[in-house]
Protein backbone atom coordinates (compact mmCIF):
# COMPACT_ATOMS: atom_id res chain seq x y z
CA UNK A 1 0.00 0.00 0.00
CA UNK A 2 2.60 2.68 0.87
CA UNK A 3 4.23 2.42 -2.56
CA UNK A 4 1.71 3.78 -5.04
CA UNK A 5 1.08 3.00 -8.69
CA UNK A 6 -0.86 5.95 -10.06
CA UNK A 7 -3.45 5.39 -12.79
CA UNK A 8 -1.41 7.41 -15.27
CA UNK A 9 1.54 5.07 -14.72
CA UNK A 10 -0.25 1.86 -15.68
CA UNK A 11 2.04 1.45 -18.70
CA UNK A 12 5.21 2.20 -16.74
CA UNK A 13 4.61 0.17 -13.57
CA UNK A 14 8.23 0.68 -12.49
CA UNK A 15 7.12 4.11 -11.30
CA UNK A 16 5.44 2.47 -8.32
CA UNK A 17 8.86 2.18 -6.69
CA UNK A 18 9.27 5.97 -6.85
CA UNK A 19 6.05 7.12 -5.16
CA UNK A 20 5.42 6.67 -1.47
CA UNK A 21 2.30 7.43 0.54
CA UNK A 22 2.97 7.74 4.25
CA UNK A 23 0.30 5.85 6.15
CA UNK A 24 -0.42 5.76 9.87
CA UNK A 25 0.37 2.41 11.38
CA UNK A 26 2.95 1.46 8.76
CA UNK A 27 6.63 1.46 9.72
CA UNK A 28 8.02 4.06 7.34
CA UNK A 29 11.44 2.37 7.53
CA UNK A 30 10.05 -0.58 5.60
CA UNK A 31 9.73 1.61 2.50
CA UNK A 32 12.03 4.03 0.73
CA UNK A 33 11.40 5.34 -2.78
CA UNK A 34 13.96 4.47 -5.42
CA UNK A 35 15.80 7.70 -6.21
CA UNK A 36 18.91 9.03 -7.93
CA UNK A 37 18.16 6.35 -10.50
CA UNK A 38 17.85 6.57 -14.26
CA UNK A 39 14.61 8.10 -15.44
CA UNK A 40 12.26 5.39 -16.67
CA UNK A 41 11.62 5.46 -20.44
CA UNK A 42 8.08 6.67 -20.98
CA UNK A 43 8.11 9.23 -18.22
CA UNK A 44 8.50 12.92 -19.06
CA UNK A 45 11.04 13.93 -16.46
CA UNK A 46 11.42 17.45 -15.09
CA UNK A 47 15.07 16.86 -14.31
CA UNK A 48 18.03 18.90 -15.43
CA UNK A 49 21.36 17.55 -16.63
CA UNK A 50 24.64 16.97 -14.84
CA UNK A 51 26.24 20.04 -16.43
CA UNK A 52 23.36 22.08 -15.02
CA UNK A 53 24.11 20.79 -11.52
CA UNK A 54 27.73 21.88 -11.74
CA UNK A 55 27.50 25.20 -13.55
CA UNK A 56 24.04 26.55 -12.87
CA UNK A 57 23.72 25.48 -9.27
CA UNK A 58 27.22 25.85 -7.83
CA UNK A 59 29.93 27.34 -10.07
CA UNK A 60 27.89 30.05 -11.74
CA UNK A 61 27.10 31.61 -8.39
CA UNK A 62 30.67 32.87 -7.82
CA UNK A 63 31.04 36.60 -8.03
CA UNK A 64 34.55 36.91 -9.43
CA UNK A 65 34.90 34.02 -11.85
CA UNK A 66 34.48 33.68 -15.60
CA UNK A 67 32.31 30.64 -16.34
CA UNK A 68 33.52 29.32 -19.69
CA UNK A 69 31.12 26.81 -21.20
CA UNK A 70 32.90 24.67 -23.77
CA UNK A 71 30.03 23.67 -25.98
CA UNK A 72 27.29 24.89 -28.32
CA UNK A 73 25.72 28.21 -27.48
CA UNK A 74 22.51 26.54 -26.30
CA UNK A 75 24.26 25.14 -23.24
CA UNK A 76 24.81 28.74 -22.10
CA UNK A 77 21.12 29.63 -22.14
CA UNK A 78 20.40 29.93 -18.42
CA UNK A 79 21.92 33.15 -17.13
CA UNK A 80 20.51 36.31 -15.61
CA UNK A 81 16.92 35.71 -16.60
CA UNK A 82 16.51 32.31 -15.01
CA UNK A 83 19.04 32.37 -12.20
CA UNK A 84 18.66 34.58 -9.16
CA UNK A 85 21.93 34.58 -7.29
CA UNK A 86 22.98 38.21 -6.93
CA UNK A 87 26.34 39.33 -5.58
CA UNK A 88 27.66 42.29 -3.65
CA UNK A 89 29.92 43.39 -6.52
CA UNK A 90 27.27 44.36 -9.01
CA UNK A 91 26.15 40.89 -10.06
CA UNK A 92 29.10 40.17 -12.34
CA UNK A 93 28.05 36.54 -12.58
CA UNK A 94 24.64 37.41 -13.97
CA UNK A 95 25.69 40.15 -16.37
CA UNK A 96 27.85 38.04 -18.63
CA UNK A 97 27.83 34.65 -20.25
CA UNK A 98 30.80 32.93 -21.85
CA UNK A 99 30.69 30.14 -24.39
CA UNK A 100 33.06 28.66 -26.95
CA UNK A 101 30.05 28.51 -29.29
CA UNK A 102 31.05 25.20 -30.85
CA UNK A 103 29.91 24.64 -34.42
CA UNK A 104 29.92 21.58 -36.65
CA UNK A 105 33.47 22.15 -37.95
CA UNK A 106 34.82 22.34 -34.38
CA UNK A 107 33.10 19.09 -33.55
CA UNK A 108 34.61 17.45 -36.63
CA UNK A 109 38.15 18.83 -36.25
CA UNK A 110 38.30 19.25 -32.45
CA UNK A 111 37.60 22.21 -30.20
CA UNK A 112 40.76 22.61 -28.13
CA UNK A 113 42.17 25.50 -30.16
CA UNK A 114 38.83 27.24 -30.02
CA UNK A 115 38.70 26.73 -26.25
CA UNK A 116 42.18 28.13 -25.80
CA UNK A 117 41.45 31.21 -27.86
CA UNK A 118 38.13 31.70 -26.04
CA UNK A 119 39.84 31.55 -22.65
CA UNK A 120 42.44 34.08 -23.70
CA UNK A 121 39.83 36.29 -25.31
CA UNK A 122 37.77 36.31 -22.14
CA UNK A 123 40.73 37.16 -19.90
CA UNK A 124 41.84 39.87 -22.35
CA UNK A 125 38.36 41.37 -22.45
CA UNK A 126 38.10 41.36 -18.65
CA UNK A 127 41.58 42.18 -17.40
CA UNK A 128 40.42 42.58 -13.78
CA UNK A 129 39.15 39.00 -13.63
CA UNK A 130 41.82 36.37 -12.97
CA UNK A 131 39.76 33.31 -12.13
CA UNK A 132 37.83 30.96 -14.40
CA UNK A 133 35.89 27.74 -14.38
CA UNK A 134 35.77 25.76 -17.62
CA UNK A 135 32.97 23.27 -18.18
CA UNK A 136 32.89 20.52 -20.70
CA UNK A 137 29.49 19.73 -22.23
CA UNK A 138 28.02 16.71 -24.04
CA UNK A 139 29.54 17.30 -27.50
CA UNK A 140 32.99 18.39 -26.30
CA UNK A 141 33.17 15.41 -23.95
CA UNK A 142 32.15 13.05 -26.73
CA UNK A 143 34.85 14.29 -29.10
CA UNK A 144 37.41 13.98 -26.33
CA UNK A 145 38.65 17.56 -26.02
CA UNK A 146 41.29 17.61 -23.29
CA UNK A 147 40.23 20.72 -21.43
CA UNK A 148 42.67 20.14 -18.58
CA UNK A 149 45.60 20.20 -20.99
CA UNK A 150 44.30 23.43 -22.50
CA UNK A 151 43.84 25.14 -19.14
CA UNK A 152 47.30 24.02 -17.98
CA UNK A 153 48.78 25.58 -21.08
CA UNK A 154 46.91 28.85 -20.52
CA UNK A 155 47.94 28.98 -16.85
CA UNK A 156 51.58 28.43 -17.78
CA UNK A 157 51.37 31.36 -20.20
CA UNK A 158 49.35 33.52 -17.80
CA UNK A 159 50.81 32.98 -14.34
CA UNK A 160 48.40 35.44 -12.70
CA UNK A 161 45.30 33.40 -13.57
CA UNK A 162 43.86 30.27 -12.02
CA UNK A 163 41.44 27.96 -13.81
CA UNK A 164 39.31 25.10 -12.51
CA UNK A 165 38.01 22.52 -14.93
CA UNK A 166 34.71 20.72 -14.48
CA UNK A 167 34.48 17.64 -16.65
CA UNK A 168 30.83 16.87 -16.23
CA UNK A 169 28.90 16.63 -19.50
CA UNK A 170 25.13 16.59 -19.31
CA UNK A 171 24.89 12.87 -19.96
CA UNK A 172 27.26 12.01 -17.11
CA UNK A 173 24.61 11.15 -14.55
CA UNK A 174 20.91 10.61 -14.05
CA UNK A 175 20.24 14.21 -13.05
CA UNK A 176 21.88 17.47 -12.01
CA UNK A 177 22.96 15.71 -8.83
CA UNK A 178 25.96 14.23 -10.63
CA UNK A 179 27.16 17.72 -11.46
CA UNK A 180 27.05 18.73 -7.79
CA UNK A 181 29.13 15.68 -6.97
CA UNK A 182 31.76 16.19 -9.67
CA UNK A 183 32.28 19.86 -8.83
CA UNK A 184 32.48 19.18 -5.06
CA UNK A 185 35.03 16.42 -5.33
CA UNK A 186 37.06 18.16 -8.02
CA UNK A 187 37.28 21.33 -5.98
CA UNK A 188 38.37 19.69 -2.71
CA UNK A 189 41.00 17.62 -4.47
CA UNK A 190 42.42 20.30 -6.74
CA UNK A 191 41.86 23.68 -5.15
CA UNK A 192 41.29 23.59 -1.39
CA UNK A 193 44.43 24.21 0.63
CA UNK A 194 46.02 26.40 -2.02
CA UNK A 195 45.36 29.84 -0.52
CA UNK A 196 45.81 31.10 3.05
CA UNK A 197 43.32 33.78 3.97
CA UNK A 198 43.81 36.39 6.69
CA UNK A 199 42.07 35.24 9.85
CA UNK A 200 40.26 38.09 11.58
CA UNK A 201 38.26 36.28 14.26
CA UNK A 202 38.88 33.52 16.77
CA UNK A 203 35.69 31.92 15.42
CA UNK A 204 35.78 30.73 11.83
CA UNK A 205 33.45 28.64 9.72
CA UNK A 206 32.50 27.79 6.17
CA UNK A 207 28.87 28.17 5.24
CA UNK A 208 28.19 25.40 2.75
CA UNK A 209 25.25 24.87 0.44
CA UNK A 210 23.44 28.12 0.06
CA UNK A 211 23.57 30.03 -3.18
CA UNK A 212 22.47 33.53 -2.26
CA UNK A 213 19.11 33.05 -3.90
CA UNK A 214 17.70 36.57 -3.95
CA UNK A 215 20.08 37.51 -1.15
CA UNK A 216 19.87 34.53 1.24
CA UNK A 217 23.60 34.52 1.88
CA UNK A 218 23.81 38.25 2.39
CA UNK A 219 20.94 38.17 4.89
CA UNK A 220 22.54 35.37 6.92
CA UNK A 221 25.91 37.12 6.73
CA UNK A 222 24.40 39.88 8.88
CA UNK A 223 23.89 37.26 11.59
CA UNK A 224 27.45 35.94 11.38
CA UNK A 225 28.80 39.49 11.50
CA UNK A 226 26.78 40.25 14.62
CA UNK A 227 28.01 37.04 16.23
CA UNK A 228 31.61 37.87 15.40
CA UNK A 229 32.11 34.74 13.32
CA UNK A 230 34.36 34.98 10.27
CA UNK A 231 33.01 33.06 7.31
CA UNK A 232 36.08 31.78 5.50
CA UNK A 233 34.12 30.71 2.45
CA UNK A 234 30.56 30.62 1.26
CA UNK A 235 30.01 27.54 -0.86
CA UNK A 236 29.01 29.30 -3.03
CA UNK A 237 26.51 32.12 -2.40
CA UNK A 238 28.10 35.51 -3.06
CA UNK A 239 31.32 33.50 -2.93
CA UNK A 240 34.81 34.28 -4.17
CA UNK A 241 37.05 31.76 -5.94
CA UNK A 242 40.06 32.24 -3.69
CA UNK A 243 37.96 32.10 -0.50
CA UNK A 244 36.93 28.64 -1.57
CA UNK A 245 40.60 27.67 -1.88
CA UNK A 246 40.92 28.58 1.82
CA UNK A 247 38.15 26.33 3.11
CA UNK A 248 40.67 24.22 5.02
CA UNK A 249 41.21 27.11 7.46
CA UNK A 250 37.73 26.98 9.00
CA UNK A 251 37.02 25.46 12.41
CA UNK A 252 33.50 24.38 11.49
CA UNK A 253 31.54 23.53 8.37
CA UNK A 254 27.92 24.60 8.59
CA UNK A 255 25.89 22.83 5.93
CA UNK A 256 22.53 23.98 4.65
CA UNK A 257 22.08 22.12 1.34
CA UNK A 258 23.42 18.68 2.17
CA UNK A 259 22.44 17.36 -1.24
CA UNK A 260 24.39 19.70 -3.48
CA UNK A 261 27.27 20.29 -1.09
CA UNK A 262 27.42 17.54 1.50
CA UNK A 263 30.28 15.95 -0.43
CA UNK A 264 32.72 18.76 0.20
CA UNK A 265 31.72 18.95 3.87
CA UNK A 266 32.38 15.22 4.21
CA UNK A 267 35.75 15.55 2.52
CA UNK A 268 36.73 18.57 4.61
CA UNK A 269 36.05 16.46 7.68
CA UNK A 270 37.92 13.48 6.29
CA UNK A 271 40.92 15.36 4.92
CA UNK A 272 41.20 18.27 7.38
CA UNK A 273 39.27 17.13 10.47
CA UNK A 274 36.76 19.98 10.27
CA UNK A 275 33.43 18.97 11.86
CA UNK A 276 30.24 19.09 9.81
CA UNK A 277 27.14 20.66 11.36
CA UNK A 278 23.94 20.38 9.33
CA UNK A 279 21.33 23.08 9.88
CA UNK A 280 18.05 24.28 8.40
CA UNK A 281 18.17 27.94 7.39
CA UNK A 282 14.50 28.28 6.46
CA UNK A 283 12.00 28.85 9.27
CA UNK A 284 12.07 30.67 12.61
CA UNK A 285 12.38 27.66 14.85
CA UNK A 286 15.00 25.99 12.67
CA UNK A 287 17.06 29.16 12.15
CA UNK A 288 17.13 29.80 15.88
CA UNK A 289 18.20 26.22 16.48
CA UNK A 290 20.98 26.53 13.91
CA UNK A 291 22.28 29.74 15.47
CA UNK A 292 22.19 28.17 18.92
CA UNK A 293 24.18 25.15 17.74
CA UNK A 294 26.81 27.26 16.01
CA UNK A 295 27.17 29.45 19.08
CA UNK A 296 27.35 26.43 21.39
CA UNK A 297 30.15 25.03 19.25
CA UNK A 298 32.14 28.23 19.68
CA UNK A 299 31.10 28.83 23.30
CA UNK A 300 29.36 32.13 22.54
CA UNK A 301 25.85 31.11 23.50
CA UNK A 302 24.91 34.50 24.98
CA UNK A 303 25.60 36.24 21.68
CA UNK A 304 23.31 33.81 19.92
CA UNK A 305 20.48 34.35 22.39
CA UNK A 306 20.77 38.13 22.00
CA UNK A 307 20.61 37.85 18.22
CA UNK A 308 17.63 35.50 18.28
CA UNK A 309 15.76 37.76 20.73
CA UNK A 310 16.42 40.77 18.52
CA UNK A 311 15.25 38.99 15.36
CA UNK A 312 12.18 37.50 17.02
CA UNK A 313 11.15 40.90 18.35
CA UNK A 314 11.47 42.35 14.88
CA UNK A 315 9.95 39.64 12.73
CA UNK A 316 7.80 37.27 14.81
CA UNK A 317 4.73 39.55 14.93
CA UNK A 318 4.82 39.75 11.14
CA UNK A 319 5.13 35.97 10.86
CA UNK A 320 2.22 35.50 13.24
CA UNK A 321 0.04 37.79 11.13
CA UNK A 322 0.53 35.45 8.20
CA UNK A 323 0.25 32.32 10.35
CA UNK A 324 -3.20 33.36 11.46
CA UNK A 325 -4.26 33.65 7.83
CA UNK A 326 -2.41 30.66 6.38
CA UNK A 327 -3.50 28.16 9.02
CA UNK A 328 -4.65 24.93 7.38
CA UNK A 329 -3.35 25.82 3.91
CA UNK A 330 -2.55 22.73 1.86
CA UNK A 331 0.83 23.04 0.20
CA UNK A 332 2.73 20.96 -2.33
CA UNK A 333 6.51 21.21 -2.66
CA UNK A 334 7.90 20.07 -6.00
CA UNK A 335 11.50 21.18 -6.07
CA UNK A 336 14.96 19.65 -6.31
CA UNK A 337 15.26 17.60 -3.15
CA UNK A 338 16.45 19.26 0.06
CA UNK A 339 13.74 21.91 0.24
CA UNK A 340 11.25 19.12 0.82
CA UNK A 341 12.80 18.22 4.16
CA UNK A 342 13.90 21.77 4.98
CA UNK A 343 10.40 23.16 4.52
CA UNK A 344 7.82 20.51 5.45
CA UNK A 345 8.11 20.98 9.23
CA UNK A 346 9.03 24.64 9.16
CA UNK A 347 5.88 25.65 7.30
CA UNK A 348 3.87 23.36 9.56
CA UNK A 349 5.34 24.62 12.83
CA UNK A 350 5.81 28.28 11.94
CA UNK A 351 2.82 28.85 9.65
CA UNK A 352 0.30 26.10 10.36
CA UNK A 353 0.56 24.93 6.74
CA UNK A 354 0.02 21.27 5.84
CA UNK A 355 2.31 19.80 3.18
CA UNK A 356 0.25 17.25 1.26
CA UNK A 357 2.57 16.23 -1.59
CA UNK A 358 6.28 16.51 -2.26
CA UNK A 359 8.29 15.67 -5.34
CA UNK A 360 12.04 15.67 -5.74
CA UNK A 361 13.89 15.95 -9.03
CA UNK A 362 17.32 14.85 -7.92
CA UNK A 363 17.13 13.84 -4.26
CA UNK A 364 18.87 10.67 -3.15
CA UNK A 365 17.53 8.11 -0.69
CA UNK A 366 19.13 10.10 2.11
CA UNK A 367 16.80 12.97 1.23
CA UNK A 368 13.78 10.69 1.26
CA UNK A 369 14.80 9.31 4.65
CA UNK A 370 14.83 12.87 5.96
CA UNK A 371 11.59 14.03 4.41
CA UNK A 372 9.61 10.91 5.27
CA UNK A 373 10.81 11.19 8.88
CA UNK A 374 9.72 14.82 9.02
CA UNK A 375 6.64 14.81 6.82
CA UNK A 376 3.04 14.00 7.64
CA UNK A 377 0.97 10.88 7.15
CA UNK A 378 -1.37 11.07 4.17
CA UNK A 379 1.31 12.91 2.20
CA UNK A 380 2.74 11.70 -1.11
CA UNK A 381 6.52 11.57 -1.53
CA UNK A 382 7.57 11.35 -5.18
CA UNK A 383 10.90 10.84 -6.89
CA UNK A 384 11.41 12.32 -10.37
CA UNK A 385 7.74 13.11 -10.87
CA UNK A 386 6.33 13.61 -14.36
CA UNK A 387 3.58 15.87 -15.59
CA UNK A 388 0.80 13.28 -15.72
CA UNK A 389 1.64 12.27 -12.18
CA UNK A 390 1.43 15.90 -11.10
CA UNK A 391 -2.06 16.16 -12.60
CA UNK A 392 -3.18 13.03 -10.78
CA UNK A 393 -1.59 14.02 -7.49
CA UNK A 394 -3.26 17.43 -7.68
CA UNK A 395 -6.62 15.67 -8.02
CA UNK A 396 -5.80 13.44 -5.07
CA UNK A 397 -4.55 16.03 -2.58
CA UNK A 398 -6.07 19.29 -3.89
CA UNK A 399 -3.32 21.69 -2.85
CA UNK A 400 -4.06 25.37 -2.20
CA UNK A 401 -0.58 26.41 -3.30
CA UNK A 402 2.36 24.74 -5.01
CA UNK A 403 6.00 25.69 -4.52
CA UNK A 404 7.90 24.55 -7.58
CA UNK A 405 10.11 25.74 -10.42
CA UNK A 406 9.16 27.64 -13.54
CA UNK A 407 8.77 24.48 -15.67
CA UNK A 408 6.12 22.86 -13.52
CA UNK A 409 4.95 26.31 -12.51
CA UNK A 410 3.65 26.93 -16.03
CA UNK A 411 1.61 23.74 -15.82
CA UNK A 412 0.28 24.71 -12.43
CA UNK A 413 -0.69 28.19 -13.58
CA UNK A 414 -2.78 26.72 -16.38
CA UNK A 415 -4.72 24.81 -13.76
CA UNK A 416 -5.29 28.11 -11.93
CA UNK A 417 -3.61 26.84 -8.82
CA UNK A 418 -1.47 29.40 -6.99
CA UNK A 419 2.20 28.84 -7.67
CA UNK A 420 5.27 30.24 -5.91
CA UNK A 421 8.76 29.81 -7.34
CA UNK A 422 10.29 27.35 -4.95
CA UNK A 423 13.69 27.51 -6.62
CA UNK A 424 14.47 31.16 -7.36
CA UNK A 425 11.68 32.53 -5.10
CA UNK A 426 9.07 35.14 -5.99
CA UNK A 427 10.31 37.92 -3.70
CA UNK A 428 13.09 36.58 -1.53
CA UNK A 429 15.29 36.08 0.33
CA UNK A 430 13.44 33.28 2.11
CA UNK A 431 16.18 32.16 4.52
CA UNK A 432 16.51 33.47 8.05
CA UNK A 433 13.84 35.20 10.11
CA UNK A 434 13.11 38.03 7.70
CA UNK A 435 13.25 35.60 4.82
CA UNK A 436 10.61 33.30 6.22
CA UNK A 437 8.25 36.26 6.57
CA UNK A 438 8.90 36.90 2.87
CA UNK A 439 8.01 33.30 2.09
CA UNK A 440 4.82 33.58 4.13
CA UNK A 441 3.92 36.83 2.37
CA UNK A 442 4.45 35.29 -1.07
CA UNK A 443 2.34 32.29 -0.12
CA UNK A 444 -0.41 34.52 1.23
CA UNK A 445 -0.35 36.76 -1.83
CA UNK A 446 -0.39 33.78 -4.19
CA UNK A 447 -3.38 32.18 -2.51
CA UNK A 448 -5.34 35.42 -2.36
CA UNK A 449 -4.44 36.70 -5.79
CA UNK A 450 -7.74 37.53 -7.57
CA UNK A 451 -6.12 37.09 -10.97
CA UNK A 452 -6.33 33.31 -10.67
CA UNK A 453 -10.11 33.38 -10.48
CA UNK A 454 -10.28 35.89 -13.31
CA UNK A 455 -8.01 33.72 -15.44
CA UNK A 456 -10.34 30.78 -14.92
CA UNK A 457 -13.34 32.69 -16.19
CA UNK A 458 -14.52 32.05 -19.73
CA UNK A 459 -14.85 35.49 -21.29
CA UNK A 460 -16.06 34.30 -24.68
CA UNK A 461 -19.71 34.87 -23.82
CA UNK A 462 -21.43 38.06 -24.85
CA UNK A 463 -22.18 39.00 -21.28
CA UNK A 464 -19.79 41.48 -19.81
CA UNK A 465 -17.74 39.96 -17.02
CA UNK A 466 -17.71 41.88 -13.80
CA UNK A 467 -14.13 41.44 -12.69
CA UNK A 468 -14.79 42.41 -9.10
CA UNK A 469 -17.58 39.85 -8.76
CA UNK A 470 -15.45 37.09 -10.23
CA UNK A 471 -12.53 37.90 -7.99
CA UNK A 472 -14.67 38.20 -4.86
CA UNK B 1 10.84 -0.15 23.28
CA UNK B 2 9.56 1.72 26.32
CA UNK B 3 7.04 4.50 25.88
CA UNK B 4 9.65 7.00 27.03
CA UNK B 5 12.21 5.85 24.48
CA UNK B 6 9.49 5.89 21.84
CA UNK B 7 8.77 9.54 22.56
CA UNK B 8 12.44 10.47 22.26
CA UNK B 9 12.84 8.48 19.04
CA UNK B 10 9.86 10.34 17.60
CA UNK B 11 11.50 13.64 18.44
CA UNK B 12 14.91 12.68 17.00
CA UNK B 13 13.37 11.27 13.83
CA UNK B 14 11.48 14.46 13.16
CA UNK B 15 14.09 16.93 14.23
CA UNK B 16 17.71 15.82 13.98
CA UNK B 17 19.65 15.93 10.71
CA UNK B 18 22.76 14.29 12.19
CA UNK B 19 21.10 10.87 12.06
CA UNK B 20 20.93 11.14 8.26
CA UNK B 21 24.54 11.78 7.35
CA UNK B 22 25.85 10.29 4.12
CA UNK B 23 27.52 7.09 5.22
CA UNK B 24 26.93 4.52 7.95
CA UNK B 25 30.19 5.38 9.73
CA UNK B 26 29.23 9.06 9.87
CA UNK B 27 25.85 8.15 11.34
CA UNK B 28 27.45 5.83 13.88
CA UNK B 29 29.97 8.48 14.89
CA UNK B 30 27.23 11.09 15.36
CA UNK B 31 24.97 8.77 17.33
CA UNK B 32 27.83 7.68 19.59
CA UNK B 33 29.08 11.20 20.22
CA UNK B 34 25.74 12.94 20.67
CA UNK B 35 24.30 10.23 22.89
CA UNK B 36 27.39 10.33 25.12
CA UNK B 37 27.06 14.09 25.48
CA UNK B 38 23.31 13.83 26.10
CA UNK B 39 23.82 11.16 28.74
CA UNK B 40 26.32 13.38 30.52
CA UNK B 41 23.93 16.32 30.43
CA UNK B 42 21.00 14.31 31.73
CA UNK B 43 23.13 12.73 34.45
CA UNK B 44 24.46 16.01 35.75
CA UNK B 45 27.99 15.30 34.49
CA UNK B 46 30.05 17.69 32.41
CA UNK B 47 30.13 16.74 28.71
CA UNK B 48 33.49 16.71 26.98
CA UNK B 49 34.14 19.87 25.02
CA UNK B 50 37.81 19.86 24.08
CA UNK B 51 38.24 18.56 20.52
CA UNK B 52 36.39 19.96 17.49
CA UNK B 53 34.23 16.83 17.27
CA UNK B 54 33.40 16.97 20.98
CA UNK B 55 32.33 20.58 20.56
CA UNK B 56 30.11 19.54 17.66
CA UNK B 57 28.48 16.72 19.62
CA UNK B 58 28.01 19.06 22.57
CA UNK B 59 26.22 21.60 20.37
CA UNK B 60 23.88 19.01 18.87
CA UNK B 61 23.20 17.32 22.20
CA UNK B 62 22.56 20.62 23.97
CA UNK B 63 19.64 21.49 21.70
CA UNK B 64 18.28 17.97 21.79
CA UNK B 65 18.33 17.73 25.59
CA UNK B 66 16.81 21.18 25.94
CA UNK B 67 13.95 20.10 23.70
CA UNK B 68 13.59 16.82 25.62
CA UNK B 69 13.12 18.80 28.82
CA UNK B 70 10.59 21.17 27.20
CA UNK B 71 8.53 18.51 25.46
CA UNK B 72 8.73 15.68 27.95
CA UNK B 73 8.52 16.99 31.54
CA UNK B 74 9.24 13.51 32.94
CA UNK B 75 12.86 13.90 31.77
CA UNK B 76 13.62 16.23 34.68
CA UNK B 77 12.64 13.56 37.17
CA UNK B 78 15.14 10.98 35.88
CA UNK B 79 17.89 9.72 38.15
CA UNK B 80 21.38 9.46 36.61
CA UNK B 81 20.96 5.69 36.34
CA UNK B 82 17.58 6.08 34.63
CA UNK B 83 19.05 8.65 32.26
CA UNK B 84 21.81 6.21 31.30
CA UNK B 85 19.28 3.46 30.61
CA UNK B 86 17.06 5.81 28.66
CA UNK B 87 19.86 7.09 26.45
CA UNK B 88 21.10 3.52 25.88
CA UNK B 89 17.61 2.64 24.67
CA UNK B 90 17.45 5.69 22.43
CA UNK B 91 20.89 4.97 21.02
CA UNK B 92 19.98 1.37 20.19
CA UNK B 93 16.83 2.51 18.41
CA UNK B 94 18.67 5.17 16.43
CA UNK B 95 21.32 2.69 15.29
CA UNK B 96 18.57 0.31 14.26
CA UNK B 97 16.60 2.94 12.35
CA UNK B 98 19.39 4.99 10.80
CA UNK B 99 21.90 2.25 10.06
CA UNK B 100 20.87 -1.37 10.52
CA UNK B 101 17.42 -1.17 8.96
CA UNK B 102 18.02 1.77 6.66
CA UNK B 103 17.13 0.99 3.05
CA UNK B 104 19.49 3.69 1.82
CA UNK B 105 21.78 1.96 -0.66
CA UNK B 106 24.45 4.65 -0.47
CA UNK B 107 25.27 4.14 3.20
CA UNK B 108 28.10 1.70 2.60
CA UNK B 109 29.80 3.33 -0.38
CA UNK B 110 33.48 3.63 0.40
CA UNK B 111 33.76 7.09 -1.18
CA UNK B 112 31.76 10.24 -0.66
Amino acid sequence: MPMVLLKCDKDIPEREQHIYLKVDGEDSRDFLPVSNAQTIPGTLSERGCAFCGAKLVIGGVLKDTIQMIHGPIGCAYDTWHTKRYPTDNGHFNMKYVWSTDMKESHIVYGGEKRLESSINEAFDAMPDIKRMMVYTTCPTALIGDDIKAVTRRVMSERPDVDIFTVECPGFAGVSQSKGHHVLNIGWINEKVGKVEKEITSEYTMNFIGDFNIQGDTQLLQEYWDKLGIQVIAHFTGNGAYDDLRSMHQAQLNVVNCARSSGYIANELKKQYGIPRLDVDSWGFNYMAEGIRKICAFFGIEERGEALIAEEYAKWKPKLDWYKERLQGTRMAIWTGGPRLWHWTKSVEDDLGVQVVAMSSKFGHQEDFEKVIARGQSGTYYIDDGNELEFFEIIDLVKPDVIFTGPRVGELVKKLHIPYVNGHGYHNGPYMGFEGFVNLARDMYNAINNPLLKLAATDIRSDEKVNAEEVAA
Amino acid sequence: MSEQVKQLVGYVQERCLWQFFSRSWDRQENIDGIMAAAEAMLSGAKPKRETPMEKLFYADALEMVKDFRERFPWVDALTPAEATTLIAGLKAEMIDLAITRSLNHELSHSLY
